[in-house]
């Protein structure tokens, strides 16, 4: 089959390559000794006959390239030999070579990293089935319809109940994170757990891989518990009669009734180890119609649009509003899930892919440049070549071949940048971005990367020797030796292109800055506390062994115990940190005073519950009344303390010791008057009533987060606290230490993050463009230094030389500038959402930004231009 | 030598290898000398033209190639023809003849100049 021999044939010139060419070399040499042989057989010399044999030939370099030819490797042979000669020029020109591959390793390896991770966060799917379907329910007041608050149990069982538009709708409480304490022959774990409704597993359409999900007569106090996959291989040791056994939990002791598949986990609550049965019945008593706690979500019924759920939703919260008086104000909403969970982190994504996007750009006008200079530094190498007979195309081939070994060694090291630049996100962004678990290597982006980044090297690389090609030879010849100011045409190009690495660099210089700006004031927020100096760690007290009177005695003697310790100013505990989000948003109402009755007199406010000496230890001050002492327990008066905001709203005009209201379900006297304190790291505040824990035990377990202020932050109070603990109770776990400084800036972290991005992003580019005023400038330096000696020759001042390169940089500088004013004014109001007192056009961040892109500038420029009149006239004019 | 040689008619370098190695497979220089030898010294074989036609007829298939030794004991590489290239110079050898026929008709001097007559 003559096509197979012919593939046979070309495969085997290829692979054989070497043994082809030598018996191919072997053959013409016996050829040749057998025509001498014949010719001496025919009485020519020994002489003539070799020459004789030599010329009928034809020369055997021509054969074996023609054999080549006909072999059909010719191509390759040419390519190994370009490709040879292509990395030894490159090796001759390693500052080239360096800064190229840099820029190329830079520009794909970041946006490779920068895509994935937008792939992997915001275009993948949720790995649920049908995740289109799935939504997550909150509600909010009629005052703030943009607040995703948490769904109260009411509302809950009522949207459960009457909305047809849902196939299932899934309860969690997720809002404390409180976890168990397990224990096994290492010592007590805390791990964590998450109570679910019914419909939880339905609604995330995933079955237990072993055993059952949770029965509706089980939403009460009922002790089943469905465990991961990674509890059952620790603690279960992978067996397969788990279903049934007992797992104990905070002392109690729970029936394991399902085991989860590998890879599963809740799409809000991270690290979830066991899931157990939410107990309902609180949605029975409707004065829990304003008591917010759950998180919803439900999958709509295939083929239903969120619209008509939406419809359904408002319905049935209207009635509950006739029905119940608690549910009065408010309504819910329904979002899609996935853009509910990256939802907070979208703009900080869809930032990153902006900027990288514009490293990208940079990047390929940088090697775009590079790639110029390049090709006309090279133009007298390749007149010369064409004028000893190269043919054009075969340079252009050459060059085609020298772009793409650059390139494909830029990918090389940008897969390698890619990789590290992936596991530094998946450090700095761990915790703040979600889904980051899921980011993988894309290779279409990889290759996408390299596809525009070879592109630029190629078509601006392939430029400049097509005209070398195209001009005569004795042109460039005459034109180089003479050194004259020529090329003028390519350095406008040059400098055109160096505008726009200024221009983008700016807009990165611009968005650094806003974040920068943002992230400053953030930190010098006034929260209302004094979060330095102040160790915090969870606390929790197994129901099995502490009820709700042993839990009030314990945190109160906890306190007085840890606050004995040498260094310790003062030692309290509360439901929720401040500073560090919402928490429980109960309904208040007035029940003395001027609005008692009245509308106003009601409305929403943060509830904490603490125990020991918390105001102190955290800073707040006292304004008015007194804090909580020995006398505020069970069965005493219901007292509260409350933010004077709370008071400024309820009781205006009056003084509000002594008045009433009623929250949480039981009425309270207010005894006390603090100073506000913020919710989130932001420094948004609202109105806190504090309830005194000894008073309120009863309510839940609270599992206080305790704080221990200290005089002296540089001493490690660790071990002694947990000493002092394990005194109390051997078995209790110190969870989660850390600082409260921390612990608020926690929330903080997803910021620290984009700005880290950003600014490494503004260097790279600061850098690039850096480098293209220097080069640009050189460049001009160099066509020019002859003319700069005949001047300094006869007798031009040094510095009006070095000014009017300065000025050439300055101008181009300026110019990008000015374009990259106008672009970051339009760009930056897209970042509003992650600015913080910050305007977009902050003229103290652009004032800045010009001063530093201006400094930059000017160092870039002062090199060429001190080598432009260090240069010895005589030497530049020989 | 004769002075009246002449370079190979364009397109029957092929042919006219295969020809020579239907008696007996013959290595590169063999081949040359007796294409020339056959054509009783008319046709000048150029020598350089010849190995590039050689693989392009092994790449189609028409010759096989072994290395064996010389009368005079050097290594050279013999071309021996396959199937395929036994078929190939039965349909050039019919080519050529009905081609050489119809050229020869053309050149015959019963066509007396001029007086053709369409």
């Amino acid at each position: 089959m003559s096509v197979f021999s012919d593939v046979i044939e070309r495969l085997r010139s290829l692979f054989f390559r070497n043994r082809e060419e030598r018996e191919l070399d072997e053959e013409l040499r016996t050829h040749l000794q057998m025509e001498a042989d014949y010719r001496r057989h025919r009485g020519q010399s020994e002489r003539d006959a070799e020459r004789g044999s030599l010329i009928a030939l034809g020369g055997v370099e021509r054969v074996k390239d023609e054999v080549r030819d006909a072999r059909g490797t010719r191509w390759f042979h040419d390519v190994t030999s370009d490709v040879a000669f292509g990395l030894r020029t490159l090796a001759l020109n390693p500052g080239f070579t360096l800064v190229t591959l840099a820029t190329l390793a830079i520009g794909i390896g970041g946006t490779t990293a920068v895509f994935s991770t937008v792939d992997a966060v915001l275009l993948q799917p949720l790995p649920y089935a049908q995740p289109g379907q799935l939504v997550r329910l909150f509600q909010h007041d009629s005052v703030h319809p943009d607040e995703r608050g948490f769904v109260t149990p009411v509302h809950f069982a009522a949207v459960r109940l009457r909305v047809s538009a849902f196939a299932s709708t899934a309860a969690l409480a997720t809002y404390s994170e409180t976890g168990a304490d397990i224990s096994n022959e290492d010592g007590v774990r805390r791990i964590r757990i998450l109570p679910v409704s019914v419909d939880y597993f339905e609604a995330m359409r995933v079955r237990p891989a072993m055993g059952r999900g949770f029965l509706p007569e089980e939403e009460s106090d009922s002790t089943v518990v469905v465990i991961s996959d990674a509890l059952w291989k620790e603690h279960f040791d992978r067996s397969r009669s788990v279903i049934g056994k007992t797992l104990s939990m905070s002392g109690r002791p729970y029936a394991v009734v399902g085991v989860m598949p590998a890879g599963f986990s809740d799409p809000i609550a991270p690290a979830i180890e066991a899931w157990t049965s939410l107990d309902m019945r609180p949605a029975l008593d409707p004065t829990n119609a304003d008591n917010h706690y759950l998180s919803v979500i439900a999958r709509l019924r295939s083929g239903t649009p969120i619209g008509r759920a939406q419809a359904e939703v408002n319905a049935v919260v209207a009635a509950l509003v006739k029905e119940n008086p608690s549910a009065v104000g408010s309504r819910a909403r329904l979002y899609p899930l996935k853009e509910d969970i990256v939802g907070s982190s979208s703009r900080a994504l869809e930032v990153m892919l902006g900027a990288v996007c514009l490293v990208l750009v940079l990047v390929c006008v940088n090697v775009a440049n590079l790639m110029l200079v390049r090709g006309s530094e090279r133009s007298p190498e390749f007149a010369v070549r064409s004028a000893l007979g190269a043919e054009r195309g075969r340079l252009v081939r050459q060059l085609l071949i020298e772009s793409l070994t650059l390139a494909i060694a830029g990918a090389v090291a940008g897969l390698v940048v890619a990789r590290l630049a992936m596991s530094a996100i998946v450090v700095l962004g761990a915790g703040t971005i979600p889904r980051l678990e899921t980011l993988s290597l894309d290779p279409r982006l990889l290759v996408f990367s390299l596809l525009v980044a070879t592109a630029s090297a190629v078509v601006f690389g392939l430029g400049p020797a097509m005209r070398a090609s195209r001009t005569q030879p004795g042109d460039v010849l005459r034109d180089q030796s003479r050194s004259s100011t020529g090329g003028a045409g390519s350095l406008r190009l040059r400098e055109w292109l160096v505008v726009w690495q200024v221009a983008l660099a700016f807009v990165l210089l611009i968005g650094a800055g806003l974040l920068l700006s943002s992230f400053q004031r953030i930190q010098n927020v006034d929260l209302g506390v004094k979060p330095d100096r102040v160790l915090t760690f969870e606390l929790h007290l197994p129901d099995a062994r502490y009820d709700s009177s042993a839990r009030a005695r314990f945190y109160e003697r906890a306190a007085a115990q840890l606050a004995s310790l040498p260094g310790v100013r003062a030692v309290g505990g509360v439901s929720r940190l401040p500073g560090t989000g919402p928490f429980h948003s109960w309904g208040v109402r007035a029940t003395s005073g001027p609005l008692n009755g009245s509308k106003r007199g009601r409305g929403q406010a943060q509830q904490r519950v603490v125990s020991g000496n918390y105001f102190a230890a955290v800073g707040i001050r006292l304004l008015a009344g007194r804090t909580f002492d020995a006398r505020d327990i069970s069965g005493a008066v219901n007292v509260v303390v409350v933010s004077k905001s709370l008071t400024d709203a309820l009781f205006p005009g009056v003084n509000p010791i002594g008045q009433t209201i009623q929250t949480g379900g039981r009425a309270a006297t207010i005894v006390g008057l603090v100073t506000q304190v913020a919710i989130d790291n932001e420094g948004r505040s609202a109105p806190f009533v504090y309830h005194p824990h000894a008073q309120f035990a009863g309510n839940r377990n609270w599992a206080l987060t305790q704080v221990v202020a200290l005089r002296d932050s540089r001493r490690d109070i660790q071990p002694e606290v947990r000493r002092a603990l394990s005194n109390m109770d051997s078995q209790l776990v110190m969870y989660r230490p850390m600082m409260l400084d921390a612990a608020i800036g926690g929330g903080v972290a997803q910021r620290v993050f984009t700005l880290r991005v950003l600014m490494a992003f503004a260097t790279v580019a600061l850098l690039l463009a850096a480098l293209g005023i220097f080069g640009v400038l050189s460049y001009g330096v160099r066509l020019r230094a002859r003319e700069f000696s005949i001047r300094l020759a006869l007798g031009a001042q040094r510095g009006a030389i070095r000014a009017m390169v300065l000025r050439r940089g300055l101008m181009v500088t300026g110019a990008g500038i000015a374009v990259g004013l106008g672009a970051s004014a339009l760009i930056s109001r897209l970042m509003r959402s992650m600015l913080f007192q910050v305007t977009p056009l902050d003229p103290i961040v652009f004032g800045a930004a010009i001063a530093f892109m201006s400094a930059v500038a000017t160092f870039a420029a002062y090199l060429p231009a001190h080598r432009a009149t260090s240069m010895d006239p005589r030497s530049a004019l020989q | 030598m004769p002075a009246d040689r002449t370079e190979l008619l364009q397109g029957t370098l092929e042919m006219l290898v295969l020809r020579t190695l239907s008696i007996e497979p013959m290595h590169g220089w063999g081949i040359a000398h007796r294409i020339e030898h056959m054509s009783e010294d008319v046709f000048l074989v150029t020598q350089g033209s010849l190995y590039p036609a050689l693989v392009r007829m092994k790449r189609r298939g028409w010759l096989k190639t072994s290395w064996r030794v010389t009368e005079k004991s050097r290594r050279a590489r013999y071309y021996e023809l396959t199937a395929a290239g036994l078929r190939q110079l039965d349909l050039e050898t019919a080519t050529w003849r009905r081609a050489s026929a119809a050229v020869e008709s053309v050149m015959s001097p019963r066509w007396a100049t001029g007086s053709v007559t369409l």
